[in-house]
Protein backbone atom coordinates (compact mmCIF):
# COMPACT_ATOMS: atom_id res chain seq x y z
CA UNK A 1 0.00 0.00 0.00
CA UNK A 2 1.46 3.57 -1.10
CA UNK A 3 1.07 6.20 0.96
CA UNK A 4 -0.29 9.73 -0.88
CA UNK A 5 2.01 12.15 -0.37
CA UNK A 6 0.61 15.69 0.96
CA UNK A 7 1.90 18.45 -1.63
CA UNK A 8 1.39 20.70 1.10
CA UNK A 9 4.61 20.14 3.15
CA UNK A 10 6.00 23.35 2.33
CA UNK A 11 3.14 25.57 3.78
CA UNK A 12 3.56 23.47 7.38
CA UNK A 13 7.04 24.37 7.79
CA UNK A 14 7.43 25.90 11.11
CA UNK A 15 7.59 29.52 10.66
CA UNK A 16 9.41 31.22 13.53
CA UNK A 17 7.46 33.95 15.04
CA UNK A 18 7.88 37.93 14.69
CA UNK A 19 7.96 40.00 17.27
CA UNK A 20 6.07 43.55 17.64
CA UNK A 21 8.36 47.10 17.62
CA UNK A 22 8.35 48.57 20.99
CA UNK A 23 5.99 51.50 20.48
CA UNK A 24 6.30 55.12 22.18
CA UNK A 25 4.25 57.10 24.53
CA UNK A 26 3.07 59.52 21.26
CA UNK A 27 4.14 60.97 17.95
CA UNK A 28 6.09 64.15 19.76
CA UNK A 29 8.99 64.85 17.65
CA UNK A 30 9.42 61.61 16.04
CA UNK A 31 10.26 60.93 12.30
CA UNK A 32 6.68 59.34 10.81
CA UNK A 33 7.47 57.47 6.98
CA UNK A 34 5.12 57.53 4.42
CA UNK A 35 6.26 54.63 2.25
CA UNK A 36 4.39 54.55 -0.28
CA UNK A 37 4.11 51.70 -2.92
CA UNK A 38 3.06 54.01 -6.09
CA UNK A 39 -0.51 52.33 -6.83
CA UNK A 40 -3.32 54.74 -7.39
CA UNK A 41 -3.49 57.07 -5.10
CA UNK A 42 -2.12 55.85 -2.17
CA UNK A 43 0.71 58.54 -2.05
CA UNK A 44 -1.83 60.76 -2.00
CA UNK A 45 -3.81 58.85 1.07
CA UNK A 46 -0.62 58.96 2.81
CA UNK A 47 -0.41 62.26 2.32
CA UNK A 48 -3.74 63.35 3.52
CA UNK A 49 -2.87 61.06 6.52
CA UNK A 50 0.29 62.62 7.16
CA UNK A 51 -1.67 66.56 7.00
CA UNK A 52 -4.12 65.16 9.80
CA UNK A 53 -0.98 63.63 12.12
CA UNK A 54 0.75 67.04 11.83
CA UNK A 55 -2.54 69.01 12.79
CA UNK A 56 -2.37 67.09 15.88
CA UNK A 57 1.42 66.91 16.85
CA UNK A 58 2.58 69.98 14.65
CA UNK A 59 6.50 68.46 15.97
CA UNK A 60 6.34 65.06 13.78
CA UNK A 61 8.44 65.48 10.45
CA UNK A 62 7.24 63.56 8.07
CA UNK A 63 9.59 61.37 5.77
CA UNK A 64 8.86 60.06 2.21
CA UNK A 65 9.94 56.95 0.70
CA UNK A 66 8.78 55.32 -2.58
CA UNK A 67 8.57 51.57 -3.20
CA UNK A 68 10.68 49.74 -6.50
CA UNK A 69 8.01 47.13 -7.26
CA UNK A 70 4.94 47.02 -5.50
CA UNK A 71 4.05 43.15 -6.40
CA UNK A 72 7.65 42.76 -4.44
CA UNK A 73 8.55 42.98 -0.88
CA UNK A 74 10.63 45.63 -0.39
CA UNK A 75 14.49 45.91 -0.80
CA UNK A 76 16.74 44.86 1.73
CA UNK A 77 18.08 48.59 1.38
CA UNK A 78 14.85 50.15 1.29
CA UNK A 79 14.40 48.39 4.74
CA UNK A 80 17.47 49.85 5.85
CA UNK A 81 16.68 53.11 4.59
CA UNK A 82 13.74 53.50 6.60
CA UNK A 83 15.28 52.34 9.92
CA UNK A 84 17.87 54.88 9.51
CA UNK A 85 15.40 57.82 8.74
CA UNK A 86 12.32 56.93 10.60
CA UNK A 87 10.87 56.37 14.01
CA UNK A 88 7.55 54.91 12.79
CA UNK A 89 6.31 53.81 9.10
CA UNK A 90 3.06 53.96 7.65
CA UNK A 91 3.08 51.09 4.54
CA UNK A 92 -0.07 51.54 1.80
CA UNK A 93 -2.25 51.28 0.20
CA UNK A 94 -2.54 47.74 -0.42
CA UNK A 95 -5.39 47.50 -3.26
CA UNK A 96 -3.74 44.42 -5.23
CA UNK A 97 -3.78 40.78 -5.47
CA UNK A 98 0.05 41.08 -4.71
CA UNK A 99 0.52 44.15 -3.21
CA UNK A 100 -2.04 43.78 -0.29
CA UNK A 101 0.12 40.93 0.31
CA UNK A 102 3.71 42.68 0.45
CA UNK A 103 2.05 45.67 2.19
CA UNK A 104 1.49 43.33 5.02
CA UNK A 105 5.19 41.49 4.97
CA UNK A 106 6.60 44.57 4.99
CA UNK A 107 4.91 45.71 8.17
CA UNK A 108 6.05 42.87 9.30
CA UNK A 109 9.73 42.98 8.59
CA UNK A 110 9.59 46.26 9.93
CA UNK A 111 8.44 45.52 12.81
CA UNK A 112 11.05 42.68 13.34
CA UNK A 113 13.32 45.62 12.35
CA UNK A 114 12.11 47.50 15.73
CA UNK A 115 10.39 50.10 13.59
CA UNK A 116 6.40 50.30 14.74
CA UNK A 117 4.49 50.64 11.41
CA UNK A 118 0.86 50.67 10.73
CA UNK A 119 -0.20 48.96 7.03
CA UNK A 120 -2.90 50.17 5.54
CA UNK A 121 -4.89 47.67 2.35
CA UNK A 122 -8.00 48.23 1.50
CA UNK A 123 -10.93 45.67 3.44
CA UNK A 124 -11.76 43.61 0.19
CA UNK A 125 -8.45 41.79 0.40
CA UNK A 126 -8.48 40.78 4.20
CA UNK A 127 -8.19 37.01 3.78
CA UNK A 128 -4.91 37.94 1.49
CA UNK A 129 -4.03 40.39 3.97
CA UNK A 130 -4.14 37.50 7.13
CA UNK A 131 -2.75 34.13 5.06
CA UNK A 132 0.42 36.16 3.82
CA UNK A 133 0.46 37.27 8.24
CA UNK A 134 0.12 33.40 8.97
CA UNK A 135 2.50 32.51 6.39
CA UNK A 136 5.01 35.54 7.95
CA UNK A 137 4.42 33.59 11.37
CA UNK A 138 2.42 36.46 12.21
CA UNK A 139 -0.90 35.12 12.10
CA UNK A 140 -2.48 38.35 14.37
CA UNK A 141 -0.74 41.10 12.96
CA UNK A 142 -2.72 43.95 12.70
CA UNK A 143 -3.18 45.96 9.75
CA UNK A 144 -6.01 48.92 9.16
CA UNK A 145 -8.44 48.27 6.62
CA UNK A 146 -9.78 50.62 4.70
CA UNK A 147 -12.87 50.63 2.53
CA UNK A 148 -12.13 49.36 -1.01
CA UNK A 149 -11.55 51.25 -3.14
CA UNK A 150 -8.98 53.68 -3.31
CA UNK A 151 -7.95 54.48 -6.18
CA UNK A 152 -11.14 56.15 -7.61
CA UNK A 153 -11.25 58.60 -4.86
CA UNK A 154 -11.07 62.31 -5.19
CA UNK A 155 -9.13 64.60 -3.35
CA UNK A 156 -11.89 65.35 -0.95
CA UNK A 157 -12.79 62.06 -1.01
CA UNK A 158 -9.48 60.78 0.05
CA UNK A 159 -9.14 63.60 2.58
CA UNK A 160 -12.34 62.03 4.00
CA UNK A 161 -10.98 58.80 4.13
CA UNK A 162 -7.39 59.75 5.73
CA UNK A 163 -9.85 61.55 8.78
CA UNK A 164 -12.00 58.05 8.94
CA UNK A 165 -7.97 56.42 9.14
CA UNK A 166 -6.23 58.54 11.10
CA UNK A 167 -7.04 57.15 14.58
CA UNK A 168 -6.67 53.64 14.08
CA UNK A 169 -3.28 54.56 12.74
CA UNK A 170 -2.38 56.53 15.74
CA UNK A 171 -3.18 53.77 18.05
CA UNK A 172 -1.63 50.62 15.89
CA UNK A 173 1.85 53.41 16.14
CA UNK A 174 1.90 54.68 19.59
CA UNK A 175 1.16 52.88 23.21
CA UNK A 176 -2.45 51.61 23.27
CA UNK A 177 -3.16 53.22 26.67
CA UNK A 178 -1.81 56.19 25.34
CA UNK A 179 -3.46 56.16 22.36
CA UNK A 180 -6.24 59.07 21.67
CA UNK A 181 -4.82 61.25 24.70
CA UNK A 182 -2.01 62.03 23.09
CA UNK A 183 -0.72 62.60 19.05
CA UNK B 1 -10.88 0.29 -29.20
CA UNK B 2 -7.62 2.25 -29.74
CA UNK B 3 -4.90 0.56 -31.27
CA UNK B 4 -2.06 -0.32 -29.34
CA UNK B 5 -3.77 -0.06 -25.84
CA UNK B 6 -4.37 -3.49 -23.35
CA UNK B 7 -8.23 -2.96 -23.06
CA UNK B 8 -8.42 -6.07 -20.59
CA UNK B 9 -6.43 -3.87 -17.69
CA UNK B 10 -8.21 -4.88 -14.55
CA UNK B 11 -8.50 -1.64 -11.93
CA UNK B 12 -10.25 -1.33 -9.43
CA UNK B 13 -12.41 1.35 -10.00
CA UNK B 14 -13.74 2.13 -6.32
CA UNK B 15 -10.05 2.18 -5.10
CA UNK B 16 -9.30 5.07 -8.18
CA UNK B 17 -12.90 7.05 -6.96
CA UNK B 18 -11.20 6.73 -3.39
CA UNK B 19 -7.61 8.03 -4.15
CA UNK B 20 -9.44 10.92 -6.30
CA UNK B 21 -11.77 11.87 -3.81
CA UNK B 22 -8.93 11.89 -0.55
CA UNK B 23 -7.50 14.66 -2.95
CA UNK B 24 -10.38 16.64 -3.00
CA UNK B 25 -11.19 16.53 0.35
CA UNK B 26 -7.56 17.47 1.48
CA UNK B 27 -8.42 20.44 -0.33
CA UNK B 28 -5.44 19.84 -2.98
CA UNK B 29 -7.82 19.84 -6.15
CA UNK B 30 -7.92 22.30 -8.91
CA UNK B 31 -11.28 21.87 -8.67
CA UNK B 32 -11.40 18.59 -11.20
CA UNK B 33 -10.53 15.45 -10.31
CA UNK B 34 -6.82 15.30 -9.67
CA UNK B 35 -4.22 12.34 -9.49
CA UNK B 36 -3.07 11.06 -5.87
CA UNK B 37 1.09 11.02 -6.12
CA UNK B 38 3.15 8.50 -4.29
CA UNK B 39 6.57 8.25 -3.99
CA UNK B 40 6.30 5.29 -6.63
CA UNK B 41 4.48 7.77 -9.03
CA UNK B 42 7.01 10.92 -8.35
CA UNK B 43 10.21 8.72 -9.38
CA UNK B 44 8.66 7.31 -12.65
CA UNK B 45 8.98 11.21 -13.51
CA UNK B 46 12.28 11.89 -11.44
CA UNK B 47 13.62 9.32 -13.82
CA UNK B 48 12.96 11.29 -16.94
CA UNK B 49 15.48 13.90 -15.60
CA UNK B 50 18.97 13.91 -14.66
CA UNK B 51 18.54 17.30 -12.40
CA UNK B 52 18.59 16.63 -8.60
CA UNK B 53 15.40 16.16 -6.90
CA UNK B 54 16.14 19.35 -4.65
CA UNK B 55 17.42 21.76 -7.23
CA UNK B 56 15.35 25.09 -7.04
CA UNK B 57 13.29 25.83 -10.11
CA UNK B 58 11.12 28.73 -8.37
CA UNK B 59 10.53 30.85 -5.79
CA UNK B 60 8.32 33.41 -4.98
CA UNK B 61 10.59 35.87 -2.78
CA UNK B 62 7.30 37.43 -1.58
CA UNK B 63 6.25 34.41 0.34
CA UNK B 64 9.39 33.39 0.84
CA UNK B 65 8.79 30.11 -0.61
CA UNK B 66 11.14 27.78 -3.32
CA UNK B 67 9.98 24.73 -4.97
CA UNK B 68 12.70 21.98 -6.14
CA UNK B 69 12.36 18.96 -9.44
CA UNK B 70 10.52 17.35 -6.62
CA UNK B 71 7.80 19.59 -6.00
CA UNK B 72 7.11 20.07 -9.56
CA UNK B 73 7.07 16.25 -10.37
CA UNK B 74 4.21 16.15 -7.91
CA UNK B 75 2.20 18.54 -9.53
CA UNK B 76 3.03 16.79 -12.64
CA UNK B 77 1.67 13.59 -11.38
CA UNK B 78 -1.07 14.78 -9.48
CA UNK B 79 -1.83 16.63 -13.18
CA UNK B 80 -2.20 13.43 -14.93
CA UNK B 81 1.02 14.06 -17.04
CA UNK B 82 3.04 10.74 -18.42
CA UNK B 83 6.46 10.82 -16.75
CA UNK B 84 7.88 11.33 -20.14
CA UNK B 85 6.42 14.91 -19.83
CA UNK B 86 8.43 15.94 -16.82
CA UNK B 87 11.36 17.35 -18.74
CA UNK B 88 8.66 19.53 -20.68
CA UNK B 89 7.66 21.02 -17.38
CA UNK B 90 10.82 21.52 -16.08
CA UNK B 91 11.45 23.33 -19.41
CA UNK B 92 8.14 25.38 -18.23
CA UNK B 93 9.43 26.13 -15.13
CA UNK B 94 12.96 27.47 -16.67
CA UNK B 95 10.99 29.70 -18.67
CA UNK B 96 8.56 30.89 -16.02
CA UNK B 97 11.97 31.95 -14.14
CA UNK B 98 13.10 34.35 -16.88
CA UNK B 99 8.92 35.99 -16.99
CA UNK B 100 8.95 39.50 -14.64
CA UNK B 101 5.01 38.81 -14.45
CA UNK B 102 5.32 35.63 -12.49
CA UNK B 103 7.95 36.90 -10.19
CA UNK B 104 6.29 39.81 -9.09
CA UNK B 105 2.84 38.93 -7.90
CA UNK B 106 1.07 37.89 -11.13
CA UNK B 107 -0.28 34.73 -9.69
CA UNK B 108 -1.59 36.54 -7.15
CA UNK B 109 -3.03 38.92 -8.97
CA UNK B 110 -6.45 40.49 -9.74
CA UNK B 111 -5.56 40.20 -13.04
CA UNK B 112 -5.21 36.29 -13.00
CA UNK B 113 -2.71 35.96 -15.83
CA UNK B 114 -1.88 32.35 -17.04
CA UNK B 115 1.02 31.21 -18.53
CA UNK B 116 0.70 30.11 -22.39
CA UNK B 117 3.05 27.59 -23.09
CA UNK B 118 4.33 27.16 -26.75
CA UNK B 119 6.24 24.07 -27.60
CA UNK B 120 8.56 24.06 -30.73
CA UNK B 121 11.23 21.03 -32.29
CA UNK B 122 10.78 17.32 -32.99
CA UNK B 123 9.36 16.72 -29.15
CA UNK B 124 5.72 17.94 -30.27
CA UNK B 125 5.13 14.36 -32.42
CA UNK B 126 7.73 12.30 -30.18
CA UNK B 127 5.18 12.99 -26.95
CA UNK B 128 1.55 13.43 -29.35
CA UNK B 129 1.41 17.50 -28.58
CA UNK B 130 -1.83 19.16 -30.45
CA UNK B 131 -0.57 21.92 -32.48
CA UNK B 132 -3.45 21.26 -35.33
CA UNK B 133 -7.19 21.08 -35.05
CA UNK B 134 -8.80 22.78 -31.53
CA UNK B 135 -5.23 23.90 -30.54
CA UNK B 136 -6.66 25.82 -28.06
CA UNK B 137 -9.09 23.63 -27.02
CA UNK B 138 -9.25 20.03 -25.08
CA UNK B 139 -8.31 16.49 -26.38
CA UNK B 140 -4.96 16.02 -25.85
CA UNK B 141 -3.03 14.82 -22.57
CA UNK B 142 0.29 16.75 -23.06
CA UNK B 143 -1.66 20.15 -23.65
CA UNK B 144 -4.04 19.35 -20.91
CA UNK B 145 -1.79 18.22 -18.37
CA UNK B 146 1.65 20.03 -18.38
CA UNK B 147 0.36 23.81 -17.75
CA UNK B 148 -1.74 21.93 -14.90
CA UNK B 149 0.91 20.56 -13.55
CA UNK B 150 2.16 24.35 -12.74
CA UNK B 151 -0.88 25.51 -11.52
CA UNK B 152 -1.20 22.24 -9.22
CA UNK B 153 2.45 23.54 -8.01
CA UNK B 154 1.23 26.84 -7.42
CA UNK B 155 -1.90 26.31 -5.31
CA UNK B 156 -0.39 23.43 -3.23
CA UNK B 157 3.36 23.82 -2.74
CA UNK B 158 2.78 28.03 -2.66
CA UNK B 159 -0.61 27.86 -1.58
CA UNK B 160 -1.11 30.81 -3.50
CA UNK B 161 -4.94 29.44 -4.31
CA UNK B 162 -8.16 31.26 -4.96
CA UNK B 163 -9.79 33.69 -2.65
CA UNK B 164 -7.01 33.84 -0.76
CA UNK B 165 -3.17 34.50 -2.06
CA UNK B 166 -4.92 34.46 -5.77
CA UNK B 167 -6.72 37.64 -5.59
CA UNK B 168 -8.30 36.81 -9.58
CA UNK B 169 -11.00 39.42 -9.74
CA UNK B 170 -12.70 36.92 -12.43
CA UNK B 171 -9.74 34.15 -13.48
CA UNK B 172 -9.48 33.78 -16.85
CA UNK B 173 -10.63 31.20 -18.87
CA UNK B 174 -8.09 28.42 -19.94
CA UNK B 175 -6.16 29.61 -16.45
CA UNK B 176 -3.80 26.26 -16.45
CA UNK B 177 -4.81 25.36 -19.48
CA UNK B 178 -3.21 26.82 -22.34
CA UNK B 179 -0.31 24.95 -24.01
CA UNK B 180 -0.07 25.36 -27.93
CA UNK B 181 2.43 23.26 -30.36
CA UNK B 182 3.70 25.45 -33.34
CA UNK B 183 1.90 23.77 -36.70
CA UNK B 184 5.74 24.02 -37.77
CA UNK B 185 4.93 21.63 -41.13
CA UNK B 186 2.36 23.87 -41.83
CA UNK B 187 3.62 27.61 -41.75
CA UNK B 188 5.24 29.44 -44.32
CA UNK B 189 8.15 31.21 -42.00
CA UNK B 190 10.29 29.74 -39.10
CA UNK B 191 8.89 28.75 -36.01
CA UNK B 192 9.09 31.02 -32.94
CA UNK B 193 11.76 29.08 -31.24
CA UNK B 194 14.33 28.99 -34.34
CA UNK B 195 13.36 32.96 -34.73
CA UNK B 196 14.59 33.26 -31.10
CA UNK B 197 17.93 31.94 -32.00
CA UNK B 198 17.47 27.65 -31.28
CA UNK B 199 18.09 25.10 -34.38
CA UNK B 200 15.31 24.05 -36.64
CA UNK B 201 13.53 20.54 -35.00
CA UNK B 202 15.67 21.81 -31.16
CA UNK B 203 12.84 20.51 -28.63
CA UNK B 204 12.38 24.51 -27.19
CA UNK B 205 9.66 26.01 -25.23
CA UNK B 206 8.27 29.32 -24.07
CA UNK B 207 5.85 31.01 -21.66
CA UNK B 208 4.04 33.78 -22.33
CA UNK B 209 1.87 35.25 -19.63
CA UNK B 210 -1.54 35.98 -20.51
CA UNK B 211 -4.74 37.29 -19.79
CA UNK B 212 -7.13 36.22 -22.69
CA UNK B 213 -7.54 35.22 -25.87
CA UNK B 214 -9.67 36.78 -28.60
CA UNK B 215 -10.98 34.99 -31.51
CA UNK B 216 -10.71 36.94 -34.85
CA UNK B 217 -12.56 35.10 -37.75
CA UNK B 218 -12.00 36.63 -40.98
CA UNK B 219 -12.37 33.64 -43.62
CA UNK B 220 -13.75 35.89 -46.69
CA UNK B 221 -11.09 38.62 -46.87
CA UNK B 222 -10.03 39.03 -50.16
CA UNK B 223 -6.39 40.74 -49.05
CA UNK B 224 -3.94 40.50 -46.55
CA UNK B 225 -4.34 44.22 -46.11
CA UNK B 226 -7.98 43.37 -44.80
CA UNK B 227 -6.74 40.63 -42.50
CA UNK B 228 -3.99 42.92 -40.82
CA UNK B 229 -6.72 45.96 -40.79
CA UNK B 230 -8.86 43.57 -38.63
CA UNK B 231 -6.49 42.24 -36.19
CA UNK B 232 -5.36 45.85 -35.59
CA UNK B 233 -8.68 46.69 -34.60
CA UNK B 234 -8.56 44.11 -31.80
CA UNK B 235 -5.09 45.08 -30.92
CA UNK B 236 -5.92 48.53 -30.31
CA UNK B 237 -9.47 48.15 -28.85
CA UNK B 238 -9.54 50.02 -25.45
CA UNK B 239 -11.13 47.81 -22.91
CA UNK B 240 -7.75 46.02 -22.33
CA UNK B 241 -5.54 49.17 -22.45
CA UNK B 242 -4.33 49.74 -18.68
CA UNK B 243 -0.45 50.93 -19.74
CA UNK B 244 1.64 52.75 -21.31
CA UNK B 245 2.29 49.47 -23.88
CA UNK B 246 1.72 45.85 -23.70
CA UNK B 247 2.66 43.11 -25.96
CA UNK B 248 0.17 41.30 -27.91
CA UNK B 249 0.91 37.34 -29.74
CA UNK B 250 -0.81 36.31 -32.45
CA UNK B 251 -1.74 33.03 -32.72
CA UNK B 252 -2.51 32.83 -36.87
CA UNK B 253 -3.84 29.39 -38.12
CA UNK B 254 -2.39 28.27 -41.22
CA UNK B 255 -4.12 29.98 -43.97
CA UNK B 256 -4.11 33.29 -42.52
CA UNK B 257 0.02 32.84 -42.06
CA UNK B 258 0.24 31.72 -45.57
CA UNK B 259 -2.18 34.60 -47.20
CA UNK B 260 0.29 37.15 -45.38
CA UNK B 261 3.38 35.35 -47.11
CA UNK B 262 1.85 34.61 -50.10
CA UNK B 263 1.47 38.58 -50.36
CA UNK B 264 5.11 39.20 -49.52
CA UNK B 265 4.68 39.25 -46.10
CA UNK B 266 7.46 38.04 -43.53
CA UNK B 267 6.38 37.81 -39.95
CA UNK B 268 8.56 40.86 -39.34
CA UNK B 269 6.45 42.65 -41.88
CA UNK B 270 3.06 41.68 -40.05
CA UNK B 271 4.99 42.72 -36.67
CA UNK B 272 5.90 46.19 -38.36
CA UNK B 273 2.56 46.64 -39.95
CA UNK B 274 1.09 45.84 -36.70
CA UNK B 275 2.84 48.09 -34.86
CA UNK B 276 2.19 51.29 -37.23
CA UNK B 277 -1.37 50.57 -37.39
CA UNK B 278 -2.60 49.42 -34.02
CA UNK B 279 -3.04 52.89 -32.60
CA UNK B 280 -5.35 55.57 -30.25
CA UNK B 281 -5.41 58.79 -30.10
CA UNK B 282 -5.31 60.55 -26.77
CA UNK B 283 -8.65 61.77 -27.21
CA UNK B 284 -9.95 58.37 -28.17
CA UNK B 285 -8.46 57.43 -24.56
CA UNK B 286 -9.49 60.35 -22.92
CA UNK B 287 -13.09 59.56 -23.78
CA UNK B 288 -13.08 56.52 -21.98
CA UNK B 289 -11.11 57.52 -19.13
CA UNK B 290 -7.93 55.50 -19.75
CA UNK B 291 -5.79 58.77 -19.74
CA UNK B 292 -3.80 57.92 -17.08
CA UNK B 293 -2.07 55.33 -18.99
CA UNK B 294 -0.47 57.43 -21.50
CA UNK B 295 -0.08 60.82 -19.49
CA UNK B 296 -1.97 63.80 -19.85
CA UNK B 297 -1.74 66.95 -21.56
CA UNK B 298 -0.86 65.52 -25.14
CA UNK B 299 -2.48 67.27 -28.40
CA UNK B 300 -6.53 65.34 -29.23
CA UNK B 301 -5.01 64.15 -32.40
CA UNK B 302 -1.39 62.69 -30.65
CA UNK B 303 -1.03 59.00 -31.79
CA UNK B 304 0.08 56.50 -28.75
CA UNK B 305 0.85 52.86 -29.91
CA UNK B 306 -0.41 49.91 -28.13
CA UNK B 307 2.67 47.91 -28.43
CA UNK B 308 6.44 49.09 -27.39
CA UNK B 309 8.15 48.09 -30.29
CA UNK B 310 7.54 45.93 -33.15
CA UNK B 311 10.34 42.92 -31.49
CA UNK B 312 9.10 39.50 -31.42
CA UNK B 313 8.83 39.98 -27.63
CA UNK B 314 6.23 42.44 -28.27
CA UNK B 315 4.08 40.54 -30.93
CA UNK B 316 5.14 37.32 -30.95
CA UNK B 317 3.31 35.56 -33.59
CA UNK B 318 3.11 31.55 -33.75
CA UNK B 319 1.33 29.50 -35.87
CA UNK B 320 -1.50 26.95 -35.02
CA UNK B 321 -4.40 25.37 -35.89
CA UNK B 322 -6.45 23.85 -38.55
CA UNK B 323 -6.60 25.40 -42.60
CA UNK B 324 -10.41 24.57 -42.18
CA UNK B 325 -11.45 28.13 -41.61
CA UNK B 326 -9.18 31.34 -41.32
CA UNK B 327 -10.14 31.92 -37.84
CA UNK B 328 -7.04 32.89 -35.83
CA UNK B 329 -5.93 34.38 -32.24
CA UNK B 330 -4.73 37.28 -30.45
CA UNK B 331 -3.41 36.49 -27.05
CA UNK B 332 -3.01 39.38 -24.10
CA UNK B 333 0.09 39.61 -22.95
CA UNK B 334 -0.11 40.53 -18.93
CA UNK B 335 2.47 43.35 -19.57
CA UNK B 336 5.48 42.55 -21.06
CA UNK B 337 7.36 38.89 -22.34
CA UNK B 338 10.70 38.45 -22.39
CA UNK B 339 11.27 37.29 -25.75
CA UNK B 340 13.03 34.11 -24.25
CA UNK B 341 12.74 30.36 -25.73
CA UNK B 342 14.33 27.74 -23.34
CA UNK B 343 15.59 24.46 -24.18
CA UNK B 344 13.94 21.17 -23.64
CA UNK B 345 15.90 18.86 -21.79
Amino acid sequence: MSVIIDPTTLLAENVESTTEAARPASLASLRVGLFENTKRNAAQLLDAIGAQLTAREPSITLVRRTKEQFGLPMSSELADDLRASCDVVIVGVGDCGSCSATAVSDGIALETRSIPTAVVITDIFEANGRAIAALEGSPEFPFIMAPHPVATLDAAQLEERARELVDRILSRLVEPALAGAHA
Amino acid sequence: MTAGVDTDVVVDPDATRAGIEHVFAMGWSDGLPTLPATDEHVAEFLAHTTRDPDEVIATIPQLGKSATVRHAAVGAAMAGCAPEYFPVVLAAWDALGGEKPAQGGGWQSTSSPSPMLVVNGDIRNRLGFNSTGGVLGPGFRPNATIPRAIGLTISNIFGIRPHVLDQGTQGVPGRWQMCVAEAEEDSPWEPLSVELGHSPGADALSTVMVRTTEFLDNRYYTSAEEVLLDFADSVRRTGSWIMRHSAVGLLLNPEHAWLFADAGYSKQDVRDWLYENAVRTQADLRAVGKEYAVGTGHPDDEVHHVLADSSPASIPIVVAGSRNAAMSAIFRVFTTWSGRVVPIG
